[in-house]
């Protein structure tokens, strides 16, 4: 009886091991604040960054016309602010 | 800055007014096509040079032309309040989304890693910038995130994040959109996500709830079938300010594996590497209007039940 029921467990288990997650690690606590600093954008790394960008055409446009300077757009499928 | 996915398509007076700007250039929009680039142009919509590529000499050099072609204009038309701008009037809201009312910004950036040691460091790869940060932002809506604090909190109570931001979390938000536009992973593709809020203290000034999380993401129920998949496990802070009834903190990190690529995220590094994802409260910037990527199909996005 020991032995069947040892073996159902086992069946069991190994019919559910392909629906079971391999389970991802946890995030280790100790390294939250780095990792939290580290994924970020670093000042560093990228200049165009460091521009006052606007996101809104229309308010690039009026401020272009009362301060009478052109308009400089980097226009991408996926808003350089928002998107990659 | 713009979403030219966006632009091209409104059917409003911004919408016209950029494809009278963009058509001036080589990419005419035709069929729909994309349109973008780097522009310069005047307030009055006039095209001054038009150029996209990544060398910063070539783009340096274009910004020279463009303030040359700028100063041949007539001075009449450079001075200030030369150009009279218009009301843009009503927005297509098929094209135009904004966080609804009350809503919460959330700075989301994701970048690949390499080990090092016990810990992890910035991840190499080959693709040119894709070593780099990406950014997007997760929309919450008022119901949203005042569902995340409880109404009695009593420390250690722990509960389920509920599951139209969970999933939101896991399908727009946990994914690798370090070389471009990521595919977004669909309900079923979901394999596990798991993500619960436990109270970590209460004070009459706030409430500390800390965030923890487990997702297995994959194309295929098998994630050893599946040519794309993250698994990982997702940790985090939020802090609710009781006097001012808002939000003023939420970190969290996301960490795991990830493998495979999407049509527009070629140059993944082979096999499963280390991926992590950040979030924050964004910081009053102009950027934080700027929709999430996955906001394209708000109706998706927002979605609210399976």
């Amino acid at each position: 009886m020991k032995i069947f029921r040892q073996q159902l467990l086992i069946g069991l288990a190994l019919l559910l091991a392909p629906f079971s997650a391999p389970g991802a690690a946890p995030v280790p606590p100790g390294q939250f604040d780095r990792l939290h600093a580290l994924i970020k954008p670093h000042t560093d790394e990228q200049k165009w960054e460091q521009i006052p960008w606007l996101a809104d055409l229309w308010q690039a446009r009026k401020l272009a016309a009362e301060q009478g300077k052109p308009i400089l757009l980097w226009e991408m499928d996926g808003n350089p602010l928002g998107c990659t | 800055v713009g979403d030219d996915w966006y632009q091209r398509r409104r059917n409003d007076v911004e919408g016209r007014f950029w494809r009278s700007v963009a058509r001036q250039g080589p990419r005419k929009g035709e069929g729909g096509s994309t349109q973008q680039g780097i522009y310069a142009f005047t307030a009055d919509g006039q095209l001054l040079t038009y150029r996209n590529h990544h060398d910063p000499a070539v783009m340096r050099e274009e910004l020279r032309k463009a303030l040359r072609a700028w100063e041949r204009l007539p001075a009449s038309r450079r001075r200030p309040g030369a150009v009279k701008v218009e009301s843009a009037g009503k927005s297509d809201a098929r094209y135009h989304h904004a966080l609804p009312p009350g809503g919460l910004v959330v700075n989301v950036f994701t970048r690949i890693l390499d080990r090092k040691g016990e810990g992890f460091c910035k991840g190499t790869g080959s693709r040119i910038g894709g070593d780099f940060a990406a950014r997007d932002h997760l929309w919450l809506t008022e119901a949203e995130w005042k569902s995340l604090i409880p109404v009695e909190p009593k420390k250690g109570q722990t509960f389920d994040v509920p599951a139209a931001v969970r999933d939101r979390i896991l399908r727009f938000h946990l994914v690798d959109n370090t070389r471009g536009e990521p595919p977004f992973w669909r309900r079923q593709e979901i394999r596990t996500g798991k993500m619960t809020l436990t109270v970590a203290e209460v004070t009459p000034e706030r409430v500390r709830l800390k965030l923890e999380g487990t997702a297995l993401l994959a194309t295929r129920a098998d994630p050893k079938q599946a040519t794309r998949g993250f698994d990982a496990g997702l940790l985090g802070n939020i802090e609710y300010d009781r006097k001012k009834q808002a939000i003023t903190r939420l970190d969290a990190v996301a960490l795991g594996e990830h493998w495979g690529q999407g049509p527009y995220t070629g140059g993944a590094r082979p096999g499963r590497s280390p991926l992590g994802v950040t979030f924050e409260l964004t910081r009053g910037e102009a950027a934080d209007s700027v929709p999430p990527q996955a906001a394209r199909e708000i109706g998706e996005y927002l979605s609210t039940g399976r």
